[in-house]
């Protein structure tokens, strides 16, 4: 390696670094608060590492809390989000994509205007709404008001990816004797792949995230999602700020381990595309 | 054994009609070529043919079956694409097997892990296995079955789109300029492996290309089009030495044709300052005293000296091919009806054997042989012929 080229080389190391310092300090910092006891937590000099003799908190938050239950419920609604999203959002975006039809334009733009509506505006209505198909009070409701939220921008994403697959490849696909859910089954999808994993990424932390819905549709103290449950212990007297950032860095590993575990797919997909081909 | 029938078949685009009226009859084994240049309908008649496009009006049948409203995969025929159209998550393996497998394609082989088992189990039958490594032997492509479309080069990407047609046994293969996109030597030698995957594999072949040596060479029929027509449908060799129009005429053979303004003058043609005894296969072509364009090819031109009977000019541009030698003569006293790419209006083309001692501006004389040449009309660009021969060139 040339003597630039190792300068080079040790400059964007140092970017990368500084980059994933920012990104992971918060994570850090939750995890050094929560081993803080609460007599040092406002200590005008802060404390940068760890104290492991309060270890204790964890077990304390494992077992005195729902945080097992909370998490759960918030796993299935993330998940079941992610998959009802991606199922519903697979057919329009090919219909937007491939076909030419009435009020085209219309549809593309009704989708876009759902994103400007605020959350809180629909608690309301949605709340009535699910009233009256008992869906108030499950998880499966959270999920339903949840993609109402994502399917619309994973359309909207999924049609730029299957833009551009060639068509040349689906009429290749309709000689061989393959039907329209056939191609978009068998072929435009795996072509699609890595723009389907940024697709579940969006809607997985939209489903692990969600707080509105979750607080206002969900009243049974068993089916509560994490991020409801976390906000139960801020109190109005006090707060016990270990617990709830050892709770809260429990709620955050099942994310980070899903987004390391699709991130691969993501960039596998942006190294096979980058081939023409 | 497949024959094709085009019986008035159009298609339109809105207002635009890309492919008029077209009526023809392919019996099997034959290799017909659609040429023409870009725009001209060529590629969407092929569609039409194959099922991807559908037909305004008008009917194709394959073997006295009516095939133009059945879907593509039920017409028994196979589609080679311009750019391949591989799948590319599929390994060469599975492209290849890939219409065998959706022969016997269910729903559930769309769950995953269970389907991915069916299809496996597909592609080790005997029976597809045999003909899929059968077909890649004759393609040479068996070291790479299970490599993937991105890590081959553009020979063998197209080798595999020929064997995923080859493996479905069609009756008819269709292909879209599928050379186009390989460079100049490699065209050469997968027009010979096409050329003979015909001979070998039978069935009938329906070739569209803008390249009138591919036709020539390849095409047993060439149907050439312009703007959605046919203007003429013939072998190679009826295309080239009896062209139907101007068109034609100018559209096969490198260097075209030349097509020089004369004069019919008492049963004799007058071609600038000169006069030429018309040959007997000319005579009765037209009646009285008229204008024509007679069409001469270059190799019927030969630059002489000092000859009584040739017209003068002067030599604009000698271009050498090796073999032979183009030479540009600008001509003092007649006129081409062709001017193309900034051709002086005076210009004709004439090709010599061997390299050319020739300079620009040198002052020649050219001598014409009419023995082979043709005649048209000045004002339609159609083909005069005498009266016996307009009847056989009818029943044509």
């Amino acid at each position: 390696m040339t003597r630039s080229g190792s300068w080079g080389h040790g400059l964007r190391m140092l970017a990368i670094l500084a980059l994933l310092g920012a990104a992971a300090f918060p994570l850090y910092w939750m995890f050094v608060t929560s081993l803080t006891p609460s007599s040092e937590l406002f200590a005008s000099d802060a404390r940068l590492l760890p104290k492991f003799s309060e270890i204790g908190v964890y077990r304390d938050a494992f077992h005195g809390t729902s945080v097992t239950t909370w998490v759960r419920n918030s796993a299935i609604v993330a998940v079941g989000t992610t998959l009802v999203s991606l199922a519903l959002a697979i057919f329009p975006a090919y219909a937007l994509s491939r076909f030419r039809f009435r009020g085209m334009g219309l549809v593309g733009f009704g989708l876009f205007i759902t994103q400007m509506l605020p959350e809180a505006m629909l608690v309301v209505p949605l709340y009535a709404i699910f009233g009256n198909l008992a869906l108030l009070n499950t998880l499966g409701g959270l999920i339903l008001a949840n993609s109402a939220f994502t399917v619309p921008v994973i359309t909207w994403i999924l049609k730029g990816a299957i833009d551009g697959v060639p068509i040349d490849i689906e009429e290749a696909a309709r000689i061989d004797g393959c039907s329209r859910l056939d191609i978009v089954l068998g072929v435009v999808l795996p072509l699609v792949a890595p723009t389907l994993a940024a697709a579940a990424v969006i809607a997985f932390f939209h489903g692990w995230n969600e707080y509105i819905f979750a607080q206002t549709l969900i009243s049974d103290q068993d089916l509560r999602t994490a991020s409801v449950g976390l906000a139960g212990f801020v109190g109005e007297l006090s707060t016990p700020v270990h617990t709830v950032m050892a709770i809260g860095l429990m709620y955050t590993l099942p994310a980070v381990i899903f987004y390391l575990f699709v991130q691969r797919f993501v960039v596998a997909g942006m190294t096979a595309g980058s081939v023409k081909g | 054994m497949a024959s094709i029938k085009l019986d008035r078949v159009t298609r339109t685009f809105g207002t635009k009609t890309a492919v008029s009226n077209i009526s023809f009859e392919v019996p099997d084994r034959e290799f017909l070529v659609l040429l023409g240049p870009s725009g001209c309908g060529k590629s969407t008649l092929l569609r039409m043919l194959a099922g991807l496009e559908s037909v305004s009006s008008g009917e194709i049948h394959l073997n006295q079956r009516r095939v133009d409203q059945l879907p593509p995969s039920a017409r028994d025929m196979a589609f080679v694409f311009q750019s391949y159209a591989l799948y590319p998550h599929m390994t060469v393996r599975r492209n290849i097997t890939f219409p065998l497998i959706m022969r016997q394609f269910k729903w559930w082989f769309h769950i995953p892990i269970i389907g991915g088992m069916a299809k496996r189990k597909i592609e080790a039958s005997p029976e597809v296995s045999d003909l899929v490594g059968r077909t890649a032997k004759i393609l040479a492509l068996t070291e790479m079955m299970d490599r993937f479309p991105r890590t081959l080069s553009g020979g063998q990407r197209q080798r595999v789109a020929l064997g995923r047609a080859m493996v479905r046994q069609p009756q008819v293969f269709l292909m879209d300029e599928p050379l186009s996109n390989l460079d100049a030597k490699l065209r050469m030698s997968m027009r010979a492996e096409i050329i003979k995957l015909h001979r070998d594999v039978g069935g009938t072949f329906v070739y569209v290309t803008h390249d009138q040596i591919e036709a020539m060479t390849m095409g047993t029929k060439i149907a050439l089009m312009r703007d959605g027509v046919v203007q003429q449908f013939g072998t190679p060799r009826e295309i080239y030495l009896d062209p139907a129009n101007t068109f034609v005429a100018r559209f096969i053979g490198t260097p075209p044709m030349n097509l020089i303004e004369a004069r019919l003058e008492r049963g004799s043609l007058r071609i600038g300052e000169r006069t030429f005894s018309l040959p007997a296969h000319l005579a009765g072509a037209a009646s009285g005293d008229q204008p024509v364009l007679v069409g001469i090819r270059p190799n019927a031109l030969t630059i002489v000296s000092g000859h009584d009977q040739a017209l003068a000019g002067t030599v604009a541009l000698v271009e050498h091919v090796g073999a032979e030698s183009v030479i540009d003569v600008r001509l003092d006293h007649a006129t081409t009806a062709h001017r193309e790419e900034g051709e002086g209006r005076n210009e004709v083309m004439i090709t010599e054997s061997g390299y050319s001692d020739l300079h620009a501006n040198d002052v020649v004389s050219v001598a014409v042989d009419l023995s082979e040449a043709v005649l048209f009309s000045p004002e339609s660009g159609l083909r005069l012929r005498p009266a016996s021969q307009a009847a056989t060139a009818r029943v044509n």
